[in-house]
């Protein structure tokens, strides 16, 4: 059996399984995730938090991390959290705006 | 693809004040758990005893039954949820695991059979059985002040949050020595120098004011910017309203307990201290994102709503010089059903409106999330349930207050119906939610897994 290393696009696309309880949306469309390099089969995203200090932080890092472990093709993921830049609401995608009721221009 | 512009800015650390090993400091979720819903039982007796005895909102305030029933609401509700979110909250969102867990189970034992013990000791007015259960009751607060004096040691960073909740913590003692000792100056008189009244009246603003309302504004500095994702906008504004407000407390329990006419300047240092409070919300609530508040939220914004016309009552009531007629005596009634049923009632509500599902959920569901696919918190309750409460809450508060004014006793009855019936409604609700530490709801995810449309 032969398995497909995964793209970046699968790395997107996984993480936007891990979705934020509170706010019933997947942290990839909340603009949580700052950046992801995928080097062979490792894997290295960079993500904040909407509040600093979010109980949920810890939570919303460890699901990022182990659903990453688990694609096929990955051997190792590591997820970091950063304060640097902070997040804004300029970060929420449209379908996140929508879902929140954040006006377009904010 | 999000733009990767911003990641290169990145530094890579972690956020200062966001907890590095939130479950590893959980506590488990029994601890918790069985204050809180040792105060909802406390919470659903409080509104039968409500239907089967509306004047208890009428009559004159210093009598065993409405004693017994306000040690129900305070000691019982009140202080058990907050005492149960604090063991929760403090390890959690603050980063310091809690010093004992043990003492937290040994406390919630001493804690049960002493307010239970105190209500029904009150109800028959046994001052002498009075003063043994509340000494059980005392022992568990004060391994619940050590457990959280060491925990709180433990917090790498001093914020204002932190110095509200140590400051409850300290008049939570100070008012359980005060209670005992009013409960030894019932059976001893000549213990005490002061009038009897000045001294329940010192004793109810030191818990009422020093630890729920302390509380409140504390905890809420946390999580209102962490649900209506925002951020503290003035440090200094938020350190200095905590400030006043033990300085308040202070000045006020001591010039009610000496009668002395400085309780108005007291007083106005109190509301000073809320002023700045609610400035500095109205400013979080201002640069929010989320654009609506939910109901949870909405009902603990409502309590810290109600602090203005309670401060507005409690201005009237300390004007040097009040003589007291019957009139007086309402106006205290009213500013008893304002403080309870509309200040803390709403808060405490809201708050475990808001944590009580993130709770159950951190316990059920956090292991699962990326993985199955997992309910969100709003999905673990009704939501018009929550909305049918609040309304009847709101319009039981109004009732009970208006009875409270007006001494109409058909009044007081629909007030104290409504204000059941919204405990009722609440308590379904809690059931709802606590029935997800029995049975899970996950279901295995079919890709792609997001409940809003994934964009980009």
């Amino acid at each position: 059996m032969t398995t497909t290393a995964p793209t970046e696009a699968d790395i997107w696309q996984t993480l936007r399984r891990i979705i934020d309880p509170e706010l019933g949306c997947n942290i990839v469309d909340l603009g949580m995730i700052y950046h992801v390099a995928l080097e062979h089969a490792h894997v290295r995203v960079t993500m904040t938090l909407t509040t600093p200090g979010c109980p949920m932080g810890d939570i919303l890092t460890s699901a990022a991390e182990s659903s990453l472990r688990a694609m096929p093709g990955i051997e190792d993921a590591e997820v970091r959290l950063v304060c640097e830049p902070r997040w804004t609401v300029a970060r929420l995608s449209p379908a996140a705006r929508e879902h929140l009721g954040v006006p377009a221009d904010a | 693809m999000l733009p990767k512009s911003s990641a290169s800015k990145c530094r890579h650390r972690r956020i200062p004040d966001a907890p590095r090993i939130t479950a590893a400091n959980a506590p488990s979720a029994s601890l918790p758990l069985r204050f809180i819903v040792a105060g909802i039982v406390a919470l659903a007796i409080a509104g039968g005893w409500l239907v089967a005895q509306p004047a208890l909102v009428t009559q004159y305030h210093y009598g065993p039954d409405a004693v017994a029933f306000t040690h129900l609401v305070l000691p019982g509700f009140a202080a058990s949820v907050v005492m149960g979110v604090l063991y929760q909250l403090t390890p959690v969102a603050l980063e310091a695991k809690l010093h004992s867990e043990r003492l937290a189970h040994w406390h919630w034992w001493l804690h049960v059979a002493g307010v239970a013990g105190m209500v029904w000791m009150f109800h028959r007015w046994d001052m002498k059985q009075l003063g043994h259960f509340g000494s059980v009751f005392g022992l568990g607060v004060v391994l619940f002040v050590y457990n959280m004096t060491r925990t709180l040691a433990r917090v790498p960073r001093w914020t204002p949050v932190v110095f509200g909740i140590a400051s409850a913590v300290g008049w939570l003692l100070v008012t359980m020595l005060v209670g005992l000792f009013l409960a030894c100056v019932k059976c001893w008189p000549w213990l005490s120098p002061f009038a009897p009244l000045a001294q329940m009246h010192a004793h109810a603003h030191l818990g009422v004011l020093g630890i729920f309302i302390m509380l409140t504004v504390a905890v809420s500095y946390r999580i209102v910017p962490m649900f209506a994702i925002s951020t503290m906008q003035s440090a200094r504004r938020a350190w200095w309203s905590i400030a006043l407000l033990n300085l308040g407390v202070a000045g006020l329990a001591l010039t009610i307990l000496f009668q002395s006419p400085w309780k108005l300047a007291a007083a106005l240092v109190t509301i000073a201290g809320l002023a700045l409070y609610g400035i500095e919300l109205r400013a979080i609530l201002r640069a929010r994102t989320r654009a609506v508040l939910d109901w949870g939220m909405r009902s603990f914004l409502t309590g810290l709503g109600l602090l203005a016309p309670l401060s507005i009552v409690a201005l009237v009531l300390c004007w040097p010089g009040l003589p007291t007629t019957s009139h007086t005596l309402q106006c205290e009634n009213v500013y008893a059903v304002l403080a309870i049923f509309g200040v803390l009632w709403f808060a405490i509500l809201g708050m475990l409106g808001k944590i009580l599902p993130f709770f159950v959920w951190f316990h059920r569901y956090s292991d699962e999330i990326g993985r199955n696919k997992v309910p969100q918190l709003a999905d673990m309750y009704s939501a018009k349930l929550q909305a049918t409460g609040y309304w009847l809450h709101l319009a039981g508060l109004l009732g009970t207050a208006g009875a409270a004014a007006s001494q109409l006793a058909p009044l007081a009855t629909a007030g104290c119906a409504l204000l059941a019936a919204s405990v009722l409604t609440f308590t379904i609700n809690a059931a709802l939610i606590l029935s997800h530490l029995r049975r899970g709801r996950t279901t295995t995810p079919d890709l792609p897994l997001h409940t809003a449309p994934a964009s980009t």
